[in-house]
Parts: structure tokens; C-alpha cells; sequence
């Protein structure tokens, strides 16, 4: 058998099984991955889901939510937060003990927005996911977080 | 003096090359256990690399981990060793170029590399991506078949 042929064995094989381990799986993913949905109303924030959600908010948004008091979360890592945090935030590295502030301070159906260091982190949307496997219905990802709220000279609280 | 040990180093290469094509194989079964569990992480992480267009990252992540599976399986066990190593080579050149240029943007995110919760993009990690393409060439490149399964070549022991 040649090296071309065992290449293209195991690319083939690696392809079905991947493919159908998609079909036969309980938590199967979508072939093509969807972009999260983007809230342009603050309405649509305050409305009760039936089924959890993952929206993506911008800079506007996460203003006028953090002035109505919605829960923000920041999911950078530790080592960043003596930056500063968006004020009132909370933040930890154990998503159990994260999880466990959040049902203490707003239960599982309010919605709370996630940020992290800038567009492209990636950070906050996993953390989402995480959240939203314990149960947490109503999920805002900040895009833009940190990076943005501090370019746009907002207030920011430095813990010691 | 030298002579025996050029003749030692000359029979100790070929068992070397069964160890590092071990270890090669031990890795890609190890770093594709989380990927083939939580296909949705593993999208994630390619996604936050901007670079795949259209929402291709959910098939990428639904193939690539079965692939180091199968690449880890055949080398640890010497089967179609020259396909599994010429894919893991090529494989790492890939995974080399999605860090570097993320690096080089200037990106914070997880490599997704399935090696270690949490570890981020940057230059250790593509000085570790070398080392493994490395080794993937000594093993595409080896000079004795040595504990390899299938196929059987003369050069097979």
C-alpha cells in the first residue's frame, strides 16, 4: 500500500466516522456553525426565554444594561482582573464557584452579560457555553468587553 | 572507540525513532480525547481564530480530532505508519500557522490544542508544534520499519 493510498485511507475514515459519530450523538453539533444573534432592543433583554439563549451584545447595549443593574460577568483570567473590572462585575477562575455566585445573587432565569479582554478573546462565548450547561437561561456575550469599555472611557473599578 | 560508538548510535536510531513515533502516537490519541467529546468546544476554539470563513469550524472539529485518533492509533501500534506520519506533519504545519499568525494579531485565545485546559496561543506553543513536526519527519523519514504492523514491507521486522 502506498503512502498515497494510507493517506487517503485514513483521511476518508476519519471523515466518516467523524460525520456519523455527528448523526448517532446526543449532543450532536450543527454542520455549519450559526453566528449568535445579535439583541439590538433592550425589550428583548428583559423577556422570559422558554429555551436558554446565547445573544451577543455591543458596547451600547452593555451600557444601558450595566445602568439597569444586569449582572456582568468577566472571564478573563486572573492575572488581568488587577486592571480594573467593569464596576459590580464578578469574576472566577472555578466556573462551579462562578456558578454558585450567580444563582445567589440572581437565580438561573435573569439574564447577565459575559465580557472578556477585547473582540476577538473568545473567552467570554466559552464561558457562556460553560454557564449555559448549569442552566442559566439568559446569557448576553459583550463583544468588545474589556477593551472596548475602556476605550470608551467608562467607569472601571480596580480591586486591591 | 569512536568506531563503536558510531556502530551504537547507528543501532541505537532506528529504536529511537519506534520511541519518538510512540510518543508521537500517544500524544494525538491524548490531545483528540476532549476534542471527539465536546466537538462544540473545539469549534469554538477554531472560530476564535478568524481565519475559517463560512461556519466551516463546526465540520473541521467534527473530523480533525478523529483524524489524530486515527494518525495516534496507527503509530503506536505501526499501521500505514508513512500515511499517519506524513498527515501528522502536515497537520502540525497547520496547527504551526493558525497560532502563528493569531500570535502575531496579537490574539489572547486558547490554542485549543487539546493538550492542557486553558493554554494560550503564542510562541512556546509553536515552538512545541515544531517539535512535533519534527518528529513526524523522523518518523515519515526513518530508515528501518521497525514494529510496524501494516503493511509489511521488506524493510519490516
Amino acid at each position: 500500500m502506498s503512502t498515497k493510498q494510507q493517506v487517503k485511507l485514513i483521511i476518508t475514515v476519519s471523515v466518516l466516522v467523524g460525520l456519523i459519530s455527528n448523526l448517532v450523538r446526543s449532543d450532536a453539533i450543527s454542520w455549519v456553525a450559526e453566528p449568535i444573534k445579535v439583541v439590538k432592543n433592550v425589550n428583548d433583554v428583559l423577556l422570559t426565554l422558554s429555551e436558554p439563549e446565547i445573544r451577543e451584545i455591543d458596547l451600547g447595549m452593555a451600557k444601558s444594561l450595566h445602568k439597569k443593574g444586569l449582572l456582568f460577568v468577566d472571564a478573563r483570567a486572573e492575572e488581568y482582573l488587577s486592571d480594573g473590572m467593569i464596576p459590580d462585575a464578578i469574576a472566577n477562575d472555578d466556573v462551579g464557584l462562578l456558578s454558585e455566585q450567580i444563582e445567589y445573587l440572581i437565580g438561573y432565569e435573569k439574564g447577565f452579560v459575559i465580557y472578556c479582554s477585547d473582540d476577538d478573546c473568545g473567552s467570554s462565548e466559552e464561558l457562556a457555553y460553560e454557564l449555559q450547561d448549569f442552566g442559566y437561561m439568559n446569557i448576553f456575550v459583550f463583544k468588545g468587553g474589556w477593551k472596548s469599555w475602556t476605550n470608551a472611557g467608562l467607569e472601571i473599578e480596580i480591586h486591591d | 572507540m569512536q568506531a563503536w560508538k558510531l556502530k551504537y548510535m547507528i543501532k541505537l536510531h532506528p529504536w529511537l525513532i519506534v520511541l519518538i513515533r510512540i510518543l508521537l502516537g500517544i500524544i494525538f490519541i491524548y490531545a483528540s480525547y476532549d476534542k471527539i467529546l465536546d466537538p462544540g468546544k473545539f469549534a469554538r476554539d477554531i472560530a476564535n481564530y478568524h481565519i475559517i470563513p463560512m461556519g466551516f469550524e463546526n465540520l473541521i472539529a467534527l473530523i480533525i480530532p478523529w483524524l489524530e485518533l486515527f494518525i495516534g492509533i496507527g503509530l503506536v501500534a505501526g499501521l500505514m505508519v508513512d500515511g499517519a506520519s506524513m498527515i501528522s506533519g502536515g497537520l502540525m504545519a497547520l496547527f504551526i500557522l493558525f497560532i502563528f499568525q493569531a500570535t502575531l494579531r496579537g490574539f489572547n485565545i486558547e490554542c485549543g490544542c487539546g493538550l492542557k485546559e486553558g493554554e494560550m496561543v503564542g510562541w512556546n506553543k509553536i515552538l512545541e508544534n515544531l517539535v512535533f513536526l519534527g518528529a513526524s519527519y523522523l518518523v515519515w523519514h526513518r530508515q528501518q520499519k521497525l514494529f510496524e504492523l501494516f503493511p509489511k514491507t521488506p524493510l519490516s521486522d
